[in-house]
């Protein structure tokens, strides 16, 4: 009653149905049920004001006490029996007469009454309820990109020769605390709680990208050992939450954001965006039927909707009162911009849908396993989430990036991370800071248009952006080669001794600080990052007389760290040489140095801004970072400047370039020369980019049939094939490169990665330890072999992996 | 004026009806995406630090809070997994919660105390309904089930016993009376997704509503084709709103730009005050009945301010 005054001021609403006096529904419920809204109050009265707050008080099931109570035990205890009831009464209605309504309902309406008077007319709900489905379909298979394909593999970016994951390898159990909580009234352990700080600064990362608008280009992160029911609650509530910070954005950009985090965290997207849609239509259609069939509660409800109809026509006699009180059971707008908002919702929406009550009992289940593993060794344990959680973690593997404000290398990255935790204890100080300077984008701009000018921290902010890189995830392959007794031996003991808690993971946080600061400081005597060259301290070859052509034949010879000082030598010599910068990256990129291979590369494009290989080549650096923007501005002017297909390129384009606009063009250069093999190779690079896999083997094929002996165009092959799970054919790839480019060091470390993803580790070991024979400069192979090492449980080899001993190695794993 | 530091990140802060002195605080781990939860009782000193009465942790994160209007020990909590708890604060954290109870399938965003029949609330859930619940109930009273989508908050009329608002992600505002089968009024009051309503304490048909296109109405239940006023000012979506219990004209509310704002609907400069103390997304805010002006504020910096409407809140 209230709100009807509210509504109406007071005066007296002569239409029926909108207050429970007057409205039939509400009064036989009360008959039924039996309580008035006058025994209500009183029952109120009759209540305690005062709650006794012992814990066995009394319950009062047996009547309700509050107004409403009666049409939750209508509406909810068998809405779907009540649903069909419904439906099956609908049919069995006395159709004739149904008509006979509906027609003159139809006739004296407005218009957007049709919509949701469409329940009379069935196929038209169905009609509508189709087009809900076939409008869904495609934006469904529309967020749901290849990323899948990605998640579970390292994601080899090494498509040639120019790539930047740092791999920092974190000693097992040392990197991620666990923290085991007691909920106060629950006394089994739930392990809910992820290795905090990691997933802490990510998902902070996360955040801040939603300040500048940037995108959000994740740190890679460690296996975090994340159950699928974390994964879950990460994939719904940050898809809910990110509709909410990114709101001035396009729908796109949301979607891209959260699908890099869940991709980084190895959380598959598309998996329950598809799988929970039925239970979306079915939960619309029980919530059409719910409120369609609470209004005929008692009643055959298609006639008894006959007779209502028929009841408020004679009392009023006009049907637009009906239409009116129907609007005020329905809302304005009624089921047709219910559907339509539905629509739009689940469009929008549909993959953001997600925690049912079984993810509760999954949860538990982890939780009881944990329990039991405490205290058993059964083997069977290998299945257990919780044994794959232990495992993830013990594996330690921490993939990283400098998504942060200084151009970094791994080292620096452990010290902005170090920088951030300790530092940024209270993060208070340090997003003072941020919040000064606005966001990462405008830092960027900052620091860089002081050191390089403003024309190019374009192109350096997104080189120093670096792409998810995937953690391996195939834990049955792996399962069978670990020593899980010994995990679960472990942990039974410090469950045991009930060290499992704050103590020892503050033990392994300060651990993994302590490793972060050896990080930070081998990596600042070394001193790399990038952009800025830096040349070996010793090199014979300073004052020889052509270093050029000594390092060319160096090179040739397949003597990379030989061919490394000569070409140094030879740009010490003349800085302005384009050529010597050019060779001297590839020469670093096949020795697996990327850092210094992009640092020549840039150099080489300072000096002759037009070489098409060296455009190539930084396009390709750029596909492997999945920079799009600034790959594509690399592939484009590759275009420009070839005197073939220069005239293909518009330049009005270069202002802002499309993936599809420079595809385009290159399909075009493809057809225009089909022979010519470096638009197939930029044409395999271009689909790397867009993740068509498929396509950019055939075009690397394609290419390889015109230039079978290009070893590096078989690594890219490898690396494409590789990076949409044909590890297999990969490896077929990765040999034929090293048939013909024995000393090709890049493709010894990308055979070992793809053994590696295949689980067989032990072989993966032997790759890598040759490919450090040949450079043992490589940090990315060591970074890798320790992982492997780590899988295939030979910790006994670490010490000799981390103090770099090759004779130890090799002896150990022979090729 | 005081703060306090939170181990994890503040999702909503309410003064307690009945002291002065006393507030609770829900805080959620990683953001509340992922972790645990805890809830802290505070208690003001009038001059010192803000001290801990006490605190009780969950396995999920806590979204909202609300305290009894009935018995002073009583604070009912919104967990993300979907739980709703009550803590009775006069009894050990080894006793409480005294109660949880698990309906909503999904993340519970907020509770809130029938203020005038004083022996209910609500909650709203990402699961798309409302619930209303009895303190001394084993389930729900009743569900509220139509809006499609997430609904943020649910809010009782000050006035009226059976009398809420809720705001959903569906872009709808709807009036309920619980006595009615079905939703009495609804207002598609945003373009965008609606996080927090609250109503007006002195005008029983006046109700606000905060949006993700970040920016606060007023309707005027009564007539809702048009607002009675657009404030706008805040630079993210609003996360949280609340009309002041002392003036008929003053709004309170926080957004993901990181700042709490209050605002004067009634006049046409209407943003009163900025503060700008949070260092992350302000997301809780509340003003104290029992003290004019004192507000406080939470946010995912994981600290908690209170202060004196018109002082600084970082002021020493």
């Amino acid at each position: 009653m209230a709100m009807r005054d509210l509504v109406t001021g007071g005066a007296a609403c002569a239409v029926p149905g909108s207050s429970s006096s007057s409205n039939p529904v509400a009064a036989l419920a009360s008959a039924l049920i039996g309580s008035s809204s006058k025994t209500t109050q009183e029952r109120l009265k009759e209540l305690p004001t005062s709650i006794p707050t012992s814990s066995d008080r009394q319950y009062y099931p047996e009547a309700p006490t509050l107004p409403g109570s009666e049409f939750d035990q209508e509406h909810y205890l068998q809405p779907s029996a009540q649903g069909s009831d419904f439906l099956h009464g609908f049919r069995a209605a006395d159709r004739g007469q149904f008509a006979d309504v509906w027609d003159e309902i139809h006739h004296g309406q407005p218009p957007h009454l049709q919509g949701r008077a469409s329940q009379s007319h069935l196929p038209k709900f169905e009609h509508a309820f189709h087009q809900v489905n076939s409008q869904l379909q495609p934006t469904l298979d529309g967020i749901t990109p290849d990323d899948h394909k990605l998640s579970p593999r390292f994601f080899v970016k090494d498509l040639t020769w120019l790539s930047n994951h740092l791999f920092v390898v974190v000693p097992s159990f040392l990197s991620l605390g666990i923290e085991v909580h007691y909920e106060s009234t629950n006394p089994s352990p739930s392990v809910t709680g992820p290795p905090q700080r990691v997933l802490s600064n990510f998902l902070h990362s996360f955040l801040d990208s939603s300040r500048g608008g940037i995108p959000f280009h994740p740190a890679p992160l460690p296996g975090l050992g994340l159950s699928e029911v974390d994964k879950q609650c990460i994939r719904d509530r940050t898809s809910i939450m990110a509709r909410h910070m990114f709101a001035d954005k396009s729908d796109e950009f949301t979607n891209a954001q959260v699908d890099a985090l869940l991709c980084s965290l190895d959380i598959d997207n598309s998996v329950q965006a598809k799988g929970h849609i039925p239970g979306r239509f079915s939960e619309l259609e029980d919530y059409w039927n719910e409120s369609q069939g609470s209004r005929q509660a008692g009643h055959l409800p298609a006639n008894g909707w006959v007779t209502e109809f028929d009841q408020h026509r004679a009392q009023q006699g006009d049907p637009e009162l009906w239409a009116l009180s129907f609007e005020r059971q329905h809302g304005v707008n009624g089921w047709a911009s219910e559907f339509e908002r539905e629509q739009s919702q689940m469009a929008q929406l549909g993959q953001t849908r997600g925690a049912n009550i079984s993810d509760f009992a999954a949860m538990e289940q982890t939780r009881m396993l944990a329990h039991t593993l405490a205290q058993n060794n059964d083997p069977k344990f290998q299945n257990s989430k919780f044994l794959q959680f232990v495992s993830k973690m013990s594996r330690g593997e921490l993939i990283i990036d400098d998504n942060q404000v200084k151009p970094s290398t791994s080292g620096d990255w452990a010290a902005e991370y170090q920088h951030e935790y300790n530092g940024g204890l209270s993060w208070a100080d340090e997003f003072g800071h941020t919040k000064a300077s606005a966001n990462l984008a405008l830092r960027w701009e900052f620091n860089h248009s002081l050191s390089h000018g403003p024309d190019r921290w374009v192109n350096e902010f997104s080189a120093e952006h670096k792409q998810p890189n995937l953690v391996e995830d195939q834990w049955v392959d792996e399962f069978s080669k670990l020593h899980i007794q010994d995990w679960a031996d472990e942990f039974g003991h410090q469950v045991g001794e009930g060290a499992f808690g704050n103590e020892s993971t503050d033990n392994w946080a300060s651990a993994y600080d302590e490793y972060l600061n050896e990080q930070m400081a081998t990596k600042q005597q070394s001193g790399g990052s990038r952009g800025v060259y830096v040349f070996s301290e010793m090199n014979p070859y300073v004052g020889h007389p052509n270093p050029l052509k000594e390092g060319q034949e160096l090179f040739r010879k397949g003597l990379l760290s030989e061919a490394v000082l000569a070409l140094e030598a030879e740009v010490i010599k003349n800085p302005d040489n384009a050529e010597g910068w050019r060779l001297l990256g590839i020469a670093h990129a096949e020795n697996d140095d990327d850092q210094q291979a992009i640092a020549s590369m840039m150099k080489a494009q300072e000096v002759d801004p037009t070489n098409l290989e060296v455009l190539l080549a930084l396009g390709v650096s750029h596909t492997n970072e999945l920079e799009q923007a600034a790959a594509l501005k690399y592939l484009y002017s590759w275009l420009l400047h070839h005197p073939k297909y220069g005239t293909l390129a518009p330049r009005e384009l270069s202002e802002s370039l499309h993936y599809a606009d420079v595809a385009r063009l290159f399909d075009q250069a493809a057809q225009m020369s089909p022979e010519d093999a470096d638009v197939h190779i930029v044409l395999g690079v271009l689909y790397n980019l867009s993740r068509e896999y498929d396509k950019a083997i055939s075009s690397f094929q394609t290419a390889l049939k015109l230039r079978p002996n290009d070893y590096s165009l078989w690594n890219k092959l490898g690396a494409t094939q590789a990076n949409s799970i044909q590890s297999a054919d990969a490896i077929l790839a990765y040999q034929q490169a090293l048939d013909l480019k024995p000393n090709y060091v890049r493709a010894w470390a990308n055979m070992g990665i793809s053994y590696a993803n295949q689980g067989m580790y032990e072989e993966s070991v032997r790759y890598y330890v040759r490919a450090l024979a040949m450079n043992p400069k490589a940090d990315n192979a060591w970074q890798y072999l320790r992982i492997s090492l780590s899988c295939a449980s030979r910790n006994d080899m670490f010490e000799a992996c981390d103090s770099r001993n090759l004779d130890v190695l090799q002896k150990e794993f022979p090729l | 004026m005081p703060v306090f530091k939170t181990p994890f990140n503040g999702y909503a802060v309410k003064f307690s009806p009945f002291y002065e002195s006393r507030l609770a605080v829900a805080t959620s781990q990683n953001f509340g995406i992922l972790g645990n939860g805890r809830l802290h009782i505070l208690n003001l000193n009038p001059s010192g630090p803000i001290s801990e009465f006490g605190f009780f942790e969950t396995s999920d994160g806590i979204y909202d809070l609300t305290w009894s209007e009935d018995n002073d020990n009583i604070v009912i909590a919104a967990i993300a997994d979907g739980s709703v708890k009550i803590y009775d604060l006069s009894l050990p954290p080894t006793q409480n919660p005294i109660r949880s109870l698990h309906e909503h399938s999904r993340e519970v965003h907020s509770a809130d105390y029938n203020p005038v029949r004083r022996d209910s609330f609500l909650t709203s859930s990402w699961d798309d309904t409302v619930k209303l619940w009895t303190i001394d109930r084993p389930t729900s009273v009743r569900t509220f089930k139509e809006h499609t989508y997430c609904v943020y908050s649910a809010a009782w009329n000050p006035r009226h016993a059976d009398v809420f608002a809720s705001a959903s992600g569906d872009c709808t505002l709807r009036i309920w009376d619980v006595r009615e089968p079905a939703s009495t009024m609804i207002i598609p009051a945003h373009e965008f997704e609606i996080l927090s309503c609250d109503w007006n304490k002195y005008d029983e048909s006046c109700i606000v509503s905060a949006s993700v296109d970040k920016s606060i109405r007023v309707w005027d239940v009564r007539n809702f084709r048009i607002p009675v006023a657009v404030l706008n000012g805040h630079g993210y979506a609003v996360r949280k709103v609340k009309c002041s219990p002392h003036r008929q004209n003053m709004i309170v509310s926080c957004s993901y730009d990181m700042t709490v704002c209050m605002w004067d609907y009634m006049v046409e400069d209407s943003l009163v005050t900025r503060y700008d103390h949070h260092t992350e997304f302000a997301v809780g805010v509340d003003m104290s009945v029992l003290v004019e002006g004192l507000m406080a504020s939470t946010g995912w910096d994981e600290l908690v301010y209170v202060w004196q409407h018109g002082m600084d809140p970082r002021a020493p």
